[in-house]
């Protein structure tokens, strides 16, 4: 870089004196090719320099909304950031699909032995085998030897979401509608 | 500190002159993306020099100053220019591009000049109650040396509170001497709020250069709601030695049947039971249940994960909790119980159980503005042992809890069970900041709903309020429950 910049140096220097002395650029003289070269590497370097702006955000401040007053959580949406990460179809995060398979299924075995009026363990049964439901999507989200439903694979594979989505959403429609929504 | 005399909180309202320096300031903001001020900016500036002597600079701290990018290409097109000219041999795109080489200059040549401001803040009532709304004037000088050709001010609005009315910001260009001054409105909100600093955002003329300072002008409101009593809620039966209302299962002086037992020596003759006597020809003793006062500590879920609710405008179940402390706290004091207050949170926050006038300003102070209990968020880190720890140190052996929380997590019910199990009887009052709205939102619905049936299963008494007012949902639960 440095001989470049050593030569550029050089060349503005020379233009200038150029410019205050004609008998300088008299001896130039430069032909017709040298000066559209020169017009052409300009044009080049130019457009460089202006093609720097594309996709760079102007770094004003930004000072936020401090008229609003401090937003409330509201309980859940941590928890549909986790889900909506698990969305998509592509493979890995198992240990978070994982980790909220096993919250829902917490909450199910709870949900199935108070609807059966049974012991935790014979809900778990329930559940694994998939016998606490009849929502064949709910029973594979917690089964993961059966396949879910053709449909719910096609309507996966249609709008580019994972089979574990459907099957999340379909156990936790389930499982409200086991409990009845009375505490 | 320089900033502090400048900062003094005067309670008049504001003048009528300055009124509309806020709505100059409100068609001002909309403009916030260009730094161009127009003529507006000039109509609210006043001419402060002349009016007062010049003030001290409030104390600034500078944050950052950065190029904003705004010429970043100018160059680079004003040589392509040139070189398009060369190349096509056209004298007047070479000299098109040194007009670009001008602006190039012109967004180097400058820098962001210091905002040396002296700067006022004053609030119309610095004591309101909840609702009332507050006007907020903000009068900023330049009291440095240079001019201010772009400047934005951002008030720093306690997290707390509100605007209601205007912008709570302003964008001008200032002399040396001048001043400008916007006003906004805020909503009053429990709490104390102190304001945060005020932003100051200047830039050089050509707006390439841009250096961000805070003003620090202290303002303060205290927000003190007047208790009502409400939600009459019968209390357990863990109470004290001395006479109240709540019902025990022992026997002696009181208004309710208890029991009947043989006459011994000394018992008051008007408990004698004389059908018995002329029925039977034996003496025997009506016992009434005795009514003891009790101490009831009311503890209130302030940890950050209870700042939640079931819109992100609405009010938290912290507020929610606190508002239902509050009408228990009197109801209890009026019932002639001993109530104090806590906080399960970062902060520390304990009330002994007391009674009288006294103590009843003390606990309404304490749930106004009590740091623990504030409208927002703490961000120390909770310790859940240590502070239960502190927590059964500090309780009274004959008090039981009233404890307030939204139970959107396991730790608020493992603790409640916990204070049970040593003794202190618990009755949890939960409002509902539960939405059914994604599958995220109805999951935590349904584990909150299973950690109140837990707690119920468990023996201790649960109650929930969304819509209903607490009165009503306390109205509703003791008809269900029995003492």
């Amino acid at each position: 870089m440095r001989p470049v910049a050593i030569a550029g140096v050089a060349a503005v220097a020379v233009g200038l004196l150029a410019a205050l002395d004609r008998g300088i650029a008299a001896a130039i003289s430069p032909t017709s090719a040298v000066v559209t070269l020169l017009g052409v590497l300009g044009l080049v370097q130019g457009v460089r320099y202006a093609n720097a702006r594309r996709d760079r955000r102007r770094l004003l401040t930004e000072p936020g909304e401090p008229e609003r007053r401090a937003p409330a959580a509201v309980p859940g949406s941590a928890l549909d950031e986790r889900i909506a990460q698990v969305a998509s179809p592509a493979p890995g995060g198992y240990r978070s699909r994982r980790d909220l398979r096993d919250r829902v299924r917490e909450a199910t075995v709870e949900v199935v032995a108070r609807d059966r009026n049974c012991a935790r363990e014979a809900a778990a049964e329930a559940i694994d085998d998939g016998t606490w439901t009849d929502d064949p999507a709910a029973a594979a989200f917690f089964d993961t030897r059966t396949a879910y439903p053709v449909r719910v694979r096609v309507v996966a594979g249609v709008r580019g979401r994972s089979n574990y989505w459907y099957g999340l959403r379909a156990a936790i429609d389930e499982i409200e509608r086991i409990d009845g929504g009375e505490p | 500190m320089s900033g502090s005399r400048d900062a003094a909180v005067a309670p008049e309202a504001a003048g009528a002159g300055e009124s509309e320096a806020s709505d100059a300031g409100e068609s001002l903001t909309n403009d916030l993306g260009e730094p161009e001020t127009d003529d507006a900016t000039a109509a609210e500036v006043s001419d402060a020099a002349a009016a007062e002597p010049t003030e001290t600079p409030t104390d600034r701290e500078h944050r950052r100053e950065v190029a904003t990018d705004r010429w970043l290409g100018i160059a680079g097109a004003a040589l392509s220019l040139v070189g398009l000219g060369v190349l096509v041999r056209q004298s007047s795109l070479v000299l098109a591009g040194a007009v670009g080489v001008g602006y190039a200059v012109y967004a180097r040549a400058g820098e962001a000049p210091t905002a040396t401001l002296a700067v006022t803040r004053s609030v119309s009532d610095a004591a309101p109650e909840p609702g009332d709304e507050v006007r907020v004037t903000v009068r900023a000088e330049n009291v440095g040396e240079r001019a201010l050709p772009d400047l934005r001010l951002v008030d720093g609005v306690p997290p707390g509170l509100a605007v209601v009315d205007g912008p709570a910001r302003v964008a001008t260009a200032l002399r040396p001497g001048t001043a400008v001054t916007f006003e906004y409105t805020v909503r009053g909100a429990r709490g104390d709020h102190d304001w945060e600093p005020l932003t100051a955002i200047t830039r050089d003329a050509a707006g390439a250069r841009e250096r961000v300072s805070d003003l620090d002008a202290p303002t303060a409101i205290a927000c003190t709601p007047e208790l009502s009593a409400g939600g009459d809620l019968p209390l357990r039966g863990l109470t004290t030695v001395h006479h109240g209302r709540v019902s025990t299962d022992v026997g002696g002086a009181g208004v309710e049947f208890h029991a009947t037992r043989e006459y011994r020596r000394g018992d008051p003759l008007k408990r004698v039971d004389w059908n018995r006597r002329a029925r039977t020809g034996e003496l025997s003793t009506v016992e009434l249940r005795e009514e003891r006062s009790a101490t009831v500590v009311l503890l209130v879920d302030a940890r950050e994960s209870a700042y939640v609710a079931a819109d992100p405008d609405a009010e938290t179940a912290v507020e929610a909790s606190v508002a239902a402390a509050g009408q228990a706290f009197s109801a209890l004091l009026d019932g002639g119980d001993r109530v104090g207050v806590a906080a399960l949170s970062p902060l520390d926050c304990w009330l002994a159980p007391g009674s009288g006038t006294v103590h009843a300003a003390r606990g309404r102070e304490t749930l106004a503005t009590d740091p623990a209990l504030a409208p927002t968020p703490s961000d120390e880190r909770f310790y859940r042992s240590l502070w239960l720890r502190r927590f059964r140190r500090r309780l009274p052996a004959d008090a039981q809890v009233l404890f307030f929380t939204p139970l959107v997590d396991d730790t608020a019910a493992t603790l409640a069970r916990r204070i049970d199990a040593h003794g202190h009887l618990v009755t949890v009052l939960s409002p509902d900041p539960t939405a059914t709205g994604t599958a995220g939102e109805r999951l935590v619905a349904l584990e909150r709903r299973q950690r109140l049936r837990t707690l119920r299963s468990a023996g201790i008494r649960a109650l929930e309020w969304g819509d209903d007012s607490f009165p009503v949902a306390v109205a509703a639960a003791t008809r269900r429950w029995s003492r």
